[in-house]
């Protein structure tokens, strides 16, 4: 640009100056992360809560404890494969779960909107019900606010889990190592996908369910198969892509990934071409990622396997030492691309 | 610019004198308007479709054409590869044979 | 996915990258000016695949990039009114304009939708007829037909809530403009593929023998665009400058009759800003007299403003080909990702963009930590 004229009106704002929140700031991308670090962490900050996991390991009275907190809110309420009740109870158990612990009980609490149905607050409710039941966790403490209409949408839910820490078995996002190989346990994409055809506006009629799973019964044939299994991830909101960006940072290693194996299933794949969104972005609520040494990624693969839940697993990448911080993927006609974090949510375009 | 899919059409049908129809995208369906295409098109066809609007037809003649032309070209390329390999290997071993352009282009 | 997938082979598209490798006697410089071409390079990474035979310039064949921050901060303005619904693609709610953009908006409470279609909007307007809907039709020849059904069926039916805010542009003026600039590098374009399958491709024939510049309308998977390259380079070596059409499948030399038809009778051709660029003549459309009813910008009185674009940003430099990202002075310093100056470094394609993240992995790889052991 060369044309400047005398009374030149400032350039564009920097996108991350903002004076309000935006839904960007929730998507687990970069706004998410500048809001954490510029913030909540200054404010909040501690040991325990400066590493970022999924939770945090505290001591009571000589006993390693696991707390996690997830707040749950999605439109529409109800999905294909799930809805907001037991999402927010698979949602935080496998938070629990990703940190190595034994869930051990959960709190909910309810934000409700004035005029909301009393029909579908007892679905969701039971379906809560159900879901904990399954998990065998169950909620010990709970909360209920109701708000003018208007102002909330519909429902809201936080759950709080709490885990027995387990000294043999703890996996945390920095102790991934070059050399280790990474795995999924599943296709990718499919929560989100599920979630975007339902909206209003797009539209799309799809047979794409939500993988909206209990990761806890899963988590459990690794802790059984004795392997020292270095992070464990649940690649929510912002995708595998997110959470491999966030290991890679924490961990200071780069990971590689091969998009020729990715298991992304074809009505996700075919969803995402139409809108023009990348399944690595997209949010997963029932499969894990892995990173293990490469001397025991097939134990490791044979044991995600012997579960319904993990029946898909496969390698997808590794860990190495080149590009630490980054995630790159070699591309099926071997060129590379990085894997960088979004700036906020991914958006359905054109271009 | 062009975000274009391909897809099928599974659908047709007026609605208040605009050709709609469904189409599917490999799976995902969604109401496409067909206006632009409404004198070719007929159910099993398949359009690109562009932000909901069908803005051509998919020539399947010309679709597998363009492939086999592709897929025949890599094959002899591979071959021609060779050709090269051992022609080099020929010249590196003393013979007065000048590689040449191997050609095989289809056109 | 029929007709996608198969063009993405690998096995088929490695023998191509050699094929023009070795057709190529000397490195060429081609554009590719369709934003969803750039799209399949970057991702694909076939740029440092070809890397010494094929220099592609990212051209200016993307709404987020081109369209004048005068109609960004116009839609900004709409978009704030507490009576409007504003309705959008996806991709222009995070272009910059002068001081936010439309996520920013919607965070302060303004009423912003993303829809895929402008149908959509036009049933958005039909379900709130008590709001006014606005739709920012922008976009190439490709999105055109679309936006001008929308205009029309909203004609058709009576739906006076619905108004639509015009960004269009058109390709070939922008080849033009970049062939009459005197410190041109292409030497040829790829043209795109879906804007032809409207059009057709006979307004690039002229174009071809006035510069003498070869022109392959293409399709948009790997294989298409490397035969594409392979098409291009073939002309080049042997001293042609004509049109061809590797897109076979979806594009006729007339293009789509009924959709230009419909474009001509709402839209007419008008000369338009290119942001970067600067004016093109006859380079964009706006609605027709009989459409007026439908114009946010004459219903809403927004009239003409003003406004500059970052003079430390030099996308336009970028997008015709004579600068590239890195050689910019704010490059990597006072323009990244989290804080673009100018449009090209806002989406991950954006050509600006895609060289920040090539040169942040590359310093990375090299830069490996002594001593680590894999």
């Amino acid at each position: 640009m060369t044309a400047v004229s005398p009374v030149t009106l400032a350039c564009p704002v920097p996108l991350v100056a903002h004076d309000r929140v935006q839904l960007g700031h929730g998507s687990g991308g970069k706004m998410s992360a500048a809001l954490l670090r510029q913030r909540f962490l200054p404010a909040l900050a501690n040991e325990a809560l400066a590493r970022l996991g999924d939770g945090s390991m505290v001591n009571v009275a000589g006993v390693d404890v696991v707390v996690s907190t997830d707040t749950f809110v999605v439109s529409p309420l109800e999905f294909p494969g799930g809805d907001i009740g037991s999402l927010a109870v698979h949602g935080t158990l496998n938070d629990v779960a990703m940190m190595g612990a034994r869930p051990v009980c959960l709190t909910a609490g309810f934000v409700l909107e004035e005029g909301f149905p009393l029909d579908i607050l007892d679905r969701i409710v039971r379906s809560m019900a159900d879901a904990a039941s399954l998990a065998g966790v169950p909620v010990v403490a709970g909360d209920t606010k109701v708000v003018e209409r208007g102002k909330a949408d519909g429902l809201y839910i936080n759950t709080t889990g709490i885990g027995a820490a387990d000294a043999q078995f703890r996996p945390a996002p920095e102790r991934a190592r070059a050399g280790d190989v990474v795995i999924v346990s599943g296709a990718i994409g499919r929560h989100g996908m599920a979630i975007m055809a339902a909206r209003e506006g797009l539209a799309f009629e799809t047979t794409i369910t939500s993988d909206s799973a209990c990761l806890v019964g899963l988590v459990e044939r690794l802790r059984t198969a004795r392997v020292d299994v270095h992070v464990l991830r649940d690649p929510t909101r912002g995708g595998v892509a997110s959470a491999l960006n966030e290991i890679a940072a924490a961990s200071g290693v780069g990971v590689e990934i091969d998009e020729t194996v990715l298991p992304v299933p074809d009505d996700v794949r075919a969803a995402c071409e139409v809108l023009g969104l990348d399944p690595l972005y997209v949010a997963n609520e029932g499969i894990l990622l892995a990173f293990v040494p490469a001397e025991d990624a097939e134990r490791v693969l044979a044991a995600l396997r012997s579960h319904p839940l993990g029946a898909g697993a496969l390698q997808i990448g590794r860990a190495i030492t080149g590009h630490p911080g980054m995630v790159a993927l070699r591309t099926s006609l071997g060129g590379t691309r990085i894997v960088d974090l979004l700036p906020g949510d991914q958006l359905p375009r054109i271009c | 610019m062009c975000l274009g899919i391909p897809g099928k059409i599974v659908e047709l049908r007026d609605d208040t004198g605009l050709a709609m129809g469904v189409v599917d995208f490999g799976g995902v369906r969604r109401e496409v308007c067909l206006a632009y295409v409404q004198d070719e098109a007929r159910l099993g066809d398949y359009v690109i479709v562009h932000v909901g609007f069908a803005i051509s037809m998919v020539d399947e003649a010309e679709a597998h054409r363009t492939f086999e032309v592709l897929r025949e070209m890599s094959q002899l390329d591979e071959l021609g590869w060779l050709d090269e390999v051992a022609e080099a290997a020929e010249a590196s071993r003393g013979s007065a044979t000048t590689v040449t352009q191997t050609g095989s282009r289809i056109p | 996915m029929k007709y996608l997938s198969e063009y993405r082979d690998a096995a088929i598209a490695r023998p191509l990258i050699e094929r023009i490798k070795r057709t190529a006697t000397r490195p060429w410089t081609l554009m590719e000016v369709c934003g969803g071409q750039t799209h399949t390079i970057v991702r694909q990474g076939l740029d440092e695949l070809l890397e010494g035979a094929i220099e592609m310039i990212h051209g200016p064949g993307c709404p987020v990039c081109v369209t004048p921050l005068e109609q960004i901060d116009k839609a900004l303005m709409l978009a704030a009114r507490p009576d409007v619904i504003f309705t959008s693609f996806g991709d222009m709610l995070r272009v910059p304009g002068s001081d936010c953009d439309l996520q920013q908006v919607r965070a302060r409470g303004g009423n912003v939708r993303v829809v895929y279609s402008p149908l959509d909007a036009l049933e958005i307007a039909r379900r709130h007829p008590d709001r006014e809907v606005v739709f920012f039709a922008v976009g190439f020849e490709t999105t055109a037909p679309a936006n001008a059904m929308a205009v029309w069926r909203a004609r058709e039916l009576g739906v006076p809530n619905f108004t639509v805010l015009v960004s269009h542009v058109t390709v070939p003026p922008a080849i033009s403009a970049i062939m009459q600039s005197p410190d041109n590098r292409v030497q040829g374009f790829l043209a795109a593929g879906h804007v032809c399958a409207v059009m057709g491709w006979t307004e690039y024939e002229p174009l071809a023998m006035r510069h003498r510049v070869p022109i392959v309308v293409t399709g948009f998977e790997p294989l298409d665009i490397l035969e594409g390259m392979l098409m291009a380079v073939e002309q080049l070596e042997t001293g042609r400058h004509t049109v061809e059409n590797q897109y076979v499948r979806s594009v006729r030399r007339e293009g789509t009759p009924a959709a230009r038809t419909r474009v001509e009778e709402v839209f007419e051709l008008v000369d338009r800003k290119w942001r970067g660029i600067g004016e093109i003549p006859m380079s964009g459309l706006r609605l027709r007299p009989a459409f007026a009813a439908f114009d946010a910008e004459l219903k809403f009185g927004l009239g003409d403003i003003h406004v500059n674009e970052s003079p430390e940003c030099h996308a336009g430099e970028v997008l015709t080909g004579k600068l590239k990202p890195p050689r910019c002075p704010a490059f990597g310093t006072r323009c990244t990702p989290e804080h673009p100056l100018g449009a090209l470094m806002v989406s991950s394609e954006g050509a600006c963009a895609a060289y920040y993240h090539l040169a942040k992995y590359r310093a990375a790889s090299e830069a490996e930590p002594a001593g680590a052991v894999s």
